[in-house]
């Protein structure tokens, strides 16, 4: 497995920890509006960071960090992820895994085996296949069930989670947002995204916009209804 | 005026039809005379060489057939002729000071970019143009050749010589104020101590705009939250609210006071009793002791504080954030033995992340610090911890900083170890000096008592005077530790352990120097980080003019545009993303040699992160670090037209 970034320090990618986050090469979504694209659509261009290298530092920082984010791209297309979290672990440290939930298997293994401290799962239309499928730019099929499967899985984990999704004026409307939160009912944690158009795959995306922070404020308050804790990111 | 012995009215010089123009306001017909006892008041020639000297500035005028000339004009005149004669020594001593009139046009006309604290204004004016003549005078007059060409040259920089009549910086404390009112000397009308919060607020801000006009620097206020505290019992919520609003928005408008400029203030703040201040009788309204300790008051402390931060968290009118005064957040051990300690980390912390107000000074064992400027505090000794018993007493100073341009000195030494740290204790020798000469000319000020520039340091209320010369501290500053290694090694610190370690050795042996320097001249030279923007472009741009193929390969910034700087004191290269960890642990190891006061900054730019994370990286820094005080640093964007923040840079 080929680990194409690292920051070292990071503050914003698992709430209230000190982490350092990972991010691992290539993705069976072709989400617009992804900000890590290059990782998608050619890793190659990036060196590949030697494990070696990462786990001295996390050895010698051990005393600061919390733990790991592993991010992407799509962490679970790799089979030598559960590898790497049993190693993080033994290190001492906790795992945070970011996933789009098209892998439950992975997931489920992951979850049995204790890997994991903290799911991040995006959600990023309406849960329709034809949603879905705008979104993501593929054609989604069984996928569509796995993300569905990965849902269940999550919420009846006993791991830690929040389910996300970057909201985008010109594909989101108020009620698809609602319409999500009314699918998640009863999850522990939802989080809204604003959308960076800074840096996008499909030029398309360059043009959309993000919702206000009052809109932004509104939005969570609706989905309140339905889910206990909801905060939104990006102001 | 008297005549000299030489006659020289037998000269034939009354017929010159010549009128001066004197500089007290006033039309004179020429005397040559006045030339003569000038010379012999001011730079004490013989008479004769003095007669012979104003003949030929008289020739000189008469040949030109003018009809009105100044005085400074003929004392330009009177310099030449001395440099002819070889009298450079007398022509310093006779020479004017100034400025010419084209700079002075510029100076009121245009904006002084170089201190973004200075709004523009005819109040920032006349400060320019005071600092200007003051500084040539203090080179001139109160630093030796040596010492003066020394900072002409850049080996060093001698900070704040338009303030030279001035001491640098101030620590001091609310006790003074709620003990003995305003009671300042000069003053039309005096104040007796506040009975109330508020007033004592306004005592308080006054007083440091007091201090301000006889300090070239900070003014920094200990323990602000414990000592106000007295005064705040049965308040409610929202009268606590309002006195935390006062204090802030009042230190923060006060940029009418001088030179247009905000007090540099710095407000230092406990959740806990810090341990020094543990049995100290509290002081309280009418400055009377309430017969209480402070720790009775541990609740008003904590519910001001809370309000304070709530002040900063929502920002000026505008929704901006407040610059000064500084909150000072001092983290002990026994913070951590405090009921609400994590609630209130976290307050500071949300702070950190939505403003970076927060600075947090970690005084780890038994060390107690008051801040008082961007990174200087103090380490109070032993000594200060038993003033801290009669804490209106807790009144310290610097006296001055002297920064030394190291990355210089790499080039001097050519690679050579033995070389490098010769030179680095030659210009700490002349760092010395310039401290030995301003110690020397404060003392002077300071004897000519209340009716002296510096009588408001001489006011003595409780027997002793106001500034306690004794307990002054002398800063050796030092800029660009990074590019000295990067020279001497050819890596930059944060590249290698070996370039760490010459860059802990150089400080080592500074640390070293000044115990060596203070036992020498009984005084004490301490370290500090200069806060040193402008001083750090103005090394690098020197250095490129005498030392360009060395600095061409090292200097940071944009060498094609000019905009040119020296990484600040021992910093890690700034520019270049090196994880937080690294920095606070690495930057950290050189701070218990630095003992006035070192900083890390950790950039946050446009994230703005859970407060948790934050408080734990506090709470780590303390615990797993040596490093003296952190401060994180979001990017904010401002419009100046509609006074609008975002996020970010836009």
């Amino acid at each position: 497995m080929h680990i194409k970034g690292i920051i070292e320090t990071s503050f914003v990618d698992w709430d209230g920890k000190i982490v350092s986050t990972i991010f691992l090469p290539d993705c069976n979504f072709r989400c617009g509006f992804c900000h890590n694209h290059k990782l998608v659509l050619d890793p190659e261009s990036f060196d590949s960071i030697s494990p070696a290298r990462m786990f001295r530092y996390w050895t010698k920082n051990k005393d600061f960090l919390d733990g790991i984010c592993i991010t992407g791209g799509e962490p679970t297309l790799h089979k030598e992820l559960p590898e790497l979290c049993r190693d993080i672990k033994e290190l001492g440290l906790k795992v945070k895994l970011d996933t789009n939930g098209t892998n439950p298997e992975v997931l489920r293994q992951l979850i049995g085996e204790k890997l994991l401290d903290y799911i991040a799962m995006d959600i990023k239309a309406p849960l329709e296949e034809d949603s879905y499928s705008d979104l993501t730019n593929v054609n989604l099929n069984d996928t569509f069930d796995m993300i569905k499967e990965s849902i269940r899985i999550i919420i009846n984990s006993g791991v830690d989670y929040e389910f996300r999704t970057t909201v985008i004026r010109e594909k989101h409307s108020k009620e698809d947002i609602e319409a999500i939160a009314i699918a998640l009912k009863g999850v522990r944690r939802y989080v809204l995204q604003k959308f960076q158009p800074k840096e996008v795959m499909d030029e398309e995306y360059k043009v959309y916009t993000s919702y206000n922070d009052e809109e932004m404020e509104e939005i969570a308050e609706v989905v309140k209804k339905y889910i206990n804790e909801v905060k939104w990111r990006g102001n | 005026m008297q005549k000299p012995e030489v006659d020289i009215y037998q000269k034939d010089v009354t017929d010159l039809a010549l009128f001066v123009k004197v500089s007290q306001g006033n039309v004179l017909k020429w005397d040559i005379n006045r030339i003569v006892s000038s010379l012999l008041k001011e730079v004490g020639i013989d008479e004769a060489l003095a007669l012979n000297i104003a003949i030929s500035v008289e020739r000189i005028i008469k040949d030109s057939g003018i009809e009105f000339i100044t005085g400074p004009l003929i004392r330009e005149i009177v310099n030449t002729e001395l440099i002819k004669r070889g009298l450079e020594k007398e022509r310093k001593k006779y020479t004017r000071l100034g400025m010419p009139i084209h700079d002075v046009h510029r100076l009121i006309t245009s904006h002084n970019k170089e201190n973004a604290n200075v709004p523009h204004g005819p109040e920032a004016t006349n400060l320019s143009l005071a600092e200007s003549i003051k500084k040539q005078y203090a080179l001139l007059k109160i630093f030796s050749p040596e010492v003066a060409l020394a900072h002409e040259r850049g080996d060093v920089h001698l900070h704040d010589m338009g303030f030279i009549d001035r001491p640098y910086c101030s620590g001091n404390s609310i006790e003074y104020v709620k003990k003995f009112g305003l009671s300042l000397p000069n003053a039309l009308s005096i104040s007796k101590p506040a009975k109330q919060a508020d007033v004592l607020i306004l005592h308080l801000i006054k007083f440091s705009a007091a201090l301000q006009g006889v300090f070239a620097g900070a003014i920094g206020w200990d323990a602000v939250n414990l000592f106000l505290a007295p005064y705040l019992v049965g308040k409610s919520d929202k009268e606590i609210y309002q006195i935390a609003q006062m204090l802030v928005f009042e230190f923060a408008q006060q940029a009418v006071a001088r030179g247009g400029q905000s007090i540099f203030s710095d407000l230092n703040l406990y959740w806990e009793i810090p341990k020094h201040f543990m049995g100290v009788e509290a002081i309280g309204p009418g400055g009377k002791f309430t017969g209480n300790t402070y720790e009775d008051y541990l609740p008003e402390a904590q519910r001001f504080v809370l309000a304070l931060i709530k002040v900063y968290l929502d920002g000026d009118g505008m929704g901006r954030p407040f610059f000064f005064p500084k909150p000072q957040i001092h983290i002990t051990e026994r913070l951590f033995q405090t009921e609400g300690y994590k609630d209130f980390l976290y307050r500071a912390a949300e702070l950190s992340s939505v403003r970076g107000n927060s600075y947090y000074v970690f005084d780890r064992g038994d060390t107690a610090k008051i801040s008082e400027c961007c990174r200087l505090s103090f380490k109070l000794d032993e000594s200060d911890l038993e003033d801290a018993k009669t804490p209106w007493k807790m009144r310290y100073s610097a006296m001055q900083n002297v920064t030394l341009n190291l990355p210089r000195i790499a080039y001097e030494a050519g690679g050579s170890d033995a070389k490098l740290f010769e030179l680095i204790s030659e210009r700490l020798e002349i760092a010395a000096k310039a401290h030995v000469a301003k110690r020397g000319f404060i003392t002077s000020l300071l004897n000519l008592g209340h009716g002296g520039p510096l009588g408001l340091l001489t006011m003595d209320k409780d027997g002793e005077s106001y500034y306690r010369l004794h307990k002054a501290t002398y800063l050796m500053g030092m800029l660009g530790l990074n590019e000295l290694v990067q020279y001497h090694t050819g890596e930059e610190i944060h590249e290698s352990n070996s370039a760490l370690k010459l860059g802990l050795r150089v400080i080592a042996h500074m640390s070293r120097e000044c115990d060596r320097l203070s036992e020498r001249y009984n005084m004490r030279f301490v370290l500090e980080q200069t806060p040193a923007e402008s001083t750090a472009y103005r090394m690098a741009k020197l250095d490129l003019i005498h030392y360009p193929a060395q600095t061409g390969k090292i200097v940071k910034g944009d060498l094609a545009r000019g905009e040119v700087y020296y990484t600040n004191s021992t910093y890690l290269n700034v520019s270049t993303p090196i994880s937080p960890i690294d920095r606070v642990k690495k930057e950290g190891m050189f701070h218990p040699m630095i003992h006035a006061g070192s900083l890390t900054h950790i950039w946050l730019g446009e994230a703005k992160p859970d407060p948790e994370g934050i408080a734990s990286f506090v709470v780590k820094t303390f615990r797993n670090t040596t490093n003296d005080q952190i401060a994180f640093s979001p990017e904010f964007t401002s419009c100046l037209d509609c006074g609008r923040v975002e996020r970010g840079i836009n």
